[in-house]
């Protein structure tokens, strides 16, 4: 417990001094709990989350940096390794690929990367899955497309 | 589509929670964080029987195992029998050539209180911070893992306020807070050899999967449980400068008929070890038992 906390307060200093460095993630932790932490990503560009804003929520546990933070989109997404209803995202590092040399800052690239680079053979969402598995391209950027502008982009007027 | 009914019925995206939970919303909703509980339930379970480093036992509780079973590894423990006493069992969870390493390490130093020893590891684990921060690990990734081994390393070596009993060294490997930060401490510095010796470890890594040197750290030297290879006992005991004998006890017999036991010394890259030009007496004092998918600790007669 005594570890985890001073391990994210130095997790802390430094999402202070690198927020001017990386403009894509805005990481910021709950004035009362620093096990619990938001994020906002930038969906990467030239991909159907171009544009849009996304919000990711962390629950660290008290193992932490021993065990992984639990991450889970909060706005709605639609790509195959994220769990439509729950958010939850499938990646590796996220579970057993884990290790105490990932930051919460890395894992917010990490999602970011697997944002542009989905991985349709182990998907926790089967028809965005199904759509890039049986090669409809198209199809995929429309929907996903689609829920980028409902939920991850700023409503107009 | 049945996830995105929500959006058909009236145009907006509707939370998860809107939806009344139904029995098959249940087994929807079964995923990745439920299989970590189920593993972490079997993990649990698994500790109920072996701490992560268990008693010595004498060398009969090995034949004891397998009375029943292959008369080759019968024989070969009898062999074995010749030369060691004992046995310290480690748990087997994916770390237990690090944790029988850590014990052995800091059991030697505890019984030898070599001070030229430990400034000697002090040195090359200065070295190995120096590797990663030259590959660009984040300093605060790896600290406080360094900090509690040198801490560990302060406190078998008696005389001090914090130095502890040869009891309290088994408590503390058996503490998940300190056991488990000093395994990890081993795979940071294990990872930071291979990738600045990685012209070297290629080839061997090639033959294992199909990773590149710094995905095979990531994914197989870094992460906790990740089981060990000559690979790892290779690239830890050059980096710390540590020799360390492997046991192997399989069922492979030898073609003259006569049961003998291998075993393999890792011999650092580039140390003269105090008793390394001994030649025929050279013994290192880690000696760990290496059955297919597993280590403990043996001790010498």
């Amino acid at each position: 417990m005594q570890a985890s906390r001073a391990r994210l307060f130095k997790e802390y200093k430094e999402v202070q001094r690198e927020k001017v460095a990386d403009p894509d993630i805005q990481l910021a932790c709950d004035d009362t709990n620093i096990f619990k932490w938001t994020a906002l990503i930038k969906g990467p560009s030239e991909t159907p989350y171009e544009g849009g804003v996304f919000q990711l929520a962390f629950a660290v546990p008290e193992q932490y940096p021993l065990q992984p933070p639990q991450v889970r989109f909060l706005t709605k997404i639609f790509h195959p390794n994220v769990h439509f209803k729950t958010g939850e995202i499938c990646l590796d590092i996220l579970k057993n690929a884990w290790s105490p040399a990932w930051t919460l800052q890395s894992v917010c690239r990490a999602i970011i990367a697997l944002m542009a680079h989905p991985e349709p053979d182990s998907p926790l969402n089967c028809d965005s899955g199904n759509l890039l598995r049986s090669g409809d391209i198209r199809g995929f950027h429309s929907m996903a497309r689609m829920y980028t502008r409902l939920a991850a982009m700023p409503k107009k007027g | 589509m049945q996830n995105q009914e929500g959006l058909q019925a009236d145009g907006e995206v509707k939370s998860a929670t809107s939806v009344p939970a139904t029995e098959f919303d249940e087994w929807a909703n079964f995923a990745d964080n439920d299989i970590m509980q189920q593993h972490s339930a079997i993990h649990a379970e698994e500790a109920e029987k072996i701490p992560y480093v268990a008693d010595k036992e004498p060398l009969s509780s090995l034949a004891a195992e397998y009375q029943s079973g292959s008369t080759i590894l019968l024989e070969k423990i009898k062999v074995l029998n010749e030369q060691y006493a004992s046995i310290r069992r480690t748990r087997g969870d994916g770390n237990c050539f690090f944790r029988s390493f850590m014990f052995s390490y800091l059991e030697h130093i505890l019984e030898s209180q070599d001070q030229a020893e430990v400034n000697r590891i002090k040195a090359n684990v200065e070295e190995c911070r120096k590797t990663l921060q030259g590959l660009g690990y984040t300093d605060f990734t790896f600290e406080d893992f360094f900090t509690l081994f040198i801490e560990q390393l302060d406190s078998v070596l008696q005389g001090n306020e914090d130095s502890i009993s040869h009891d309290e060294l088994v408590v503390r490997s058996r503490d998940q807070s300190i056991s488990d930060y000093v395994v990890m401490f081993f795979r940071f510095v294990t990872a930071g050899e291979i990738q600045k010796r990685s012209e070297f470890f290629e080839p061997f890594i090639m033959g294992l999967t199909n990773a590149t040197v710094e995905q095979f750290c990531k994914s197989s030297v870094e992460p906790m449980g990740e089981e060990s290879d000559h690979v790892h006992i290779t690239a830890l005991s050059d980096a710390l400068g540590v020799p360390i004998r492997v046991v192997y006890l399989d069922r492979s017999s030898c073609d003259n008929g006569g049961v003998s036991v291998n075993h393999h010394d890792f011999i650092p890259a580039d140390s003269n070890l105090p008793n390394a030009s001994g030649g025929k007496t050279f013994s290192p004092f880690i000696t760990l038992l290496y059955r297919p998918g597993h280590y403990d600790i043996l001790y010498q007669k």
